[in-house]
């Protein structure tokens, strides 16, 4: 009886601990930014400072955060289920410290961002749907596997990319 | 009993997670507070040694180097004589050159004839002010003994306090390297036309850090009272915005406070000496009106590997074009030199008249005072003779106007070299009245014989500063080395140049 009565009382105790700690944690990882859009959240790890850095200086800045790019927007399973994907698989990277010193991108997340340029830029850029050659006309065989960024190679986040040598990449700003 | 022990068991494990993920995001966020922290080169105060900066900023340490190469000597009073008679009876009128690098600050402030030849602390012509833009030292003393007394006493006092050319410490937070104002003046400068620190944007220090020293100034008297209970009057220098940054704004400025500089010797006009307006008169032209900061060209981004910076090499843009001037226009390299030539040519044509009619105003107003002119005859004269001169002082005294403001450039020159000649005019009215017609003035046509007639006694100044170079600045020297202030053999072997032989 006395035993019963400890454990009933050392499992309230404890699910009320894991309850406190577990909003800590929340509050702690930022967990509720990744349910905005907001391009911060993405920079809660520090490994993305300098793509945060060379998109905040780059004209994107202006149209499109990073998930307007980096996810599918039309559809929503694809979309949350890419979200959750990439969320499980970095924050597995992050904490075990198991990604690579040259982080490049998935081929479905290559997929995702291509998706994306012709989403806005095929009915948006005027330049563009004059110049529809071998290389811009998506549609046509011509173009191949080939990806924007094989020859627009600085959008948006630049050719130097690394913690020391991207522009304005510390985090010190100038804030008066 | 199982459904307890069950979920204390999931409890604990949850715990055990949860307290590993804590753990993980701590030390995650310790990182990224190392990361995005710039180095403390100093935890307190500033660091003026720039070699202490250049582990941290190795690129921009070493491109700052770099303004050594900066060190040709070009005698402007060789080049145009005038300049002893337009600064008769002042400093200017014994020794001037053309600007140098950032690094030669501090030689060419002790080797110019201007400095005079100390034997000790209280002696020499000039002000502890004389120093205040050539080295972070100064806003050092300024933090540790306060502005007033930093201005209070003879140039000579500090010699061995001040001994870092203009560095990192100038314009850079020893804290977290940061662009800051350290000059006071410039502060209160910005109160006077409402520039509140507030207001300042990232943009707006990439040129008033610059501004700390490109700017008009002059030594305002203070008095005030010292730790020791003594009266004291401090030379401090004061930027004249508070009526606007125009030529005009500060001569009204001026004339309102009845302020000269000195009162020229041929001509005994209160003069006006303009320093270097080089941020008021940049102000004016089209390029800072489109936005542009004096970083923008004058410390363009350079590439060394992936990393990419800032050249500290702080230099005309027309050495660089490429990287400057290139990087918004769409000419070519010769196209764009061909331009700024021409306006050169164009700024020195309007100079030389200037020049030449207040150089013959002065010298003939000296006639005038001999032949018997009255003070009330002279007076109105003598403040044409001012203005005109100050205008065109404001107009060139500061490097590049031609370039940072041509049409204003040109415009004061207009104006001053016209006023020059209404004096000339009444002038020649005036000797007429005592019997005197077609005055010629002596022969200026080069340094020596302009000198002469100014009356700077050149060879004697240069004896005397050769026996201080041998002497008093030697033991400056030693004695900062000793106590650490000095601690950078590049700056210690820059070699010295001047106007006037070595030996």
């Amino acid at each position: 009886m006395k035993l019963e009565t400890a454990l009933r009382y050392g499992a309230m105790l404890a699910v009320a601990v894991a309850i406190g700690m577990g909003a800590y944690l929340t509050k702690e990882s930022k967990a509720t930014s990744y349910l905005s859009s907001d391009a911060k959240a993405c920079i809660n790890c520090h490994v993305m400072e300098s793509y945060y850095a060379t998109w905040e200086h780059s004209s994107h800045r202006e149209r499109a955060v990073c998930v307007d790019c980096h996810l599918p927007v039309d559809n929503y399973i694809d979309k949350y289920a890419s979200k959750s994907l990439d969320g499980w698989n970095h924050s597995k990277a992050f904490t075990l410290n198991t990604y690579g010193r040259r982080m490049l991108i998935s081929d479905d997340g290559a997929r995702r961002v291509q998706e994306n340029c012709i989403r806005c830029h095929a009915s948006r850029s005027k330049t563009l749907i004059k110049n529809v050659d071998r290389y811009h006309a998506f549609d046509s065989e011509n173009l191949g596997d080939r990806k924007c960024w094989e020859c627009h190679r600085e959008v948006p986040h630049g050719k130097v990319r690394s913690i020391n040598g991207t522009p304005n990449n510390l985090g010190v700003k100038w804030d008066r | 009993m199982k459904k307890n022990t069950l979920i204390l068991v999931i409890a604990i494990l949850g715990i055990s997670f949860m307290t590993y993920m804590m753990l993980s995001i701590g030390e995650r966020k310790q990182e990224q507070a190392i990361l995005n922290t710039a180095p403390i080169i100093k935890a307190e105060g500033i660091e003026t040694r720039s070699d202490k900066w250049a582990d941290a900023y190795p690129h921009q340490y070493d491109t700052w180097k770099q303004t050594a190469e900066s060190n040709e000597i070009e005698d402007m009073v060789k080049k145009y004589p005038q300049l002893a008679i337009l600064w008769a009876g002042y400093g200017f009128s014994k020794d001037y050159n053309a600007p140098r690098g950032h690094a030669n600050a501090l030689i060419s402030n002790r080797s110019t004839l201007r400095t005079g030849a100390p034997t000790g602390p209280n002696d020499g012509p000039m002000p502890m002010a004389c120093w205040a833009c050539k080295s972070p030292d100064v806003p050092r003393l300024m933090q540790e003994h306060g502005e007033l007394e930093y201005f209070t006493g003879k140039w000579a006092r500090a010699g061995d306090e001040i001994v870092n050319p203009i560095g990192c410490g100038d314009c850079h937070s020893s804290q977290d390297a940061q662009l800051t104002i350290t000059r006071p003046y410039l502060k209160r400068g910005l109160d006077a036309i409402g520039m509140t620190e507030d207001k300042i944007t990232y943009q707006d220090m990439r040129s008033l850090a610059c501004a700390q020293c490109h700017s008009e100034y002059y030594f305002k008297k203070t008095p005030y009272t010292d730790k020791d209970g003594k009266d004291q009057i401090a030379a401090v220098v004061t930027f004249p915005w508070a009526k606007g940054l125009a030529a005009e704004d500060m001569e009204e400025y001026y004339n309102e406070i009845e302020f000269k500089d000195w009162t020229n010797k041929m001509s005994k006009a209160p003069m006006l000496k303009a320093q270097h307006p080089g941020y008021e008169i940049f102000t004016t032209g089209v390029h800072f009106k489109r936005g542009l900061a004096c970083a923008d060209c004058h410390m363009p981004y350079t590439q060394k590997g992936a990393i990419k910076f800032s050249s500290h090499k702080i230099q005309k843009p027309l050495n660089d074009i490429a990287n400057t001037c290139l990087t918004c226009h769409k000419q070519s390299e010769k196209e764009f030199k061909d331009i700024v030539q021409e306006k050169l040519d164009r700024k020195d044509q309007l100079n030389v008249i200037a020049m030449d009619n207040l150089a013959a105003a002065h010298l003939t107003a000296k006639k005038a005072w001999e032949v018997g002119a009255t003070d009330a005859e002279m007076a109105p004269v003598l403040a044409t003779i001012r203005s005109a001169q100050w205008l065109w002082d404001y107009s060139i005294a500061s490097h590049g106007s031609f370039f940072h403001a041509p049409g204003e450039t040109l415009r004061l020159l207009g104006v001053a070299g016209s006023k020059a000649q209404e004096a000339r005019i009444t002038l020649a009215g005036i000797l007429a009245n005592y019997g005197v017609i077609n005055y010629q003035i002596p022969d200026i046509s080069t340094k020596e014989l302009a000198q002469q007639v100014a009356g700077v006694p050149f060879e004697k100044l240069v004896k005397a500063k050769l026996d201080f170079k041998k002497g008093l600045m030697q033991e400056w020297i030693t004695d900062a080395k000793e106590d650490g202030r000095l601690t950078s053999t590049f700056v210690e072997d820059l070699p010295v140049k001047s106007a006037y032989p070595q030996n």
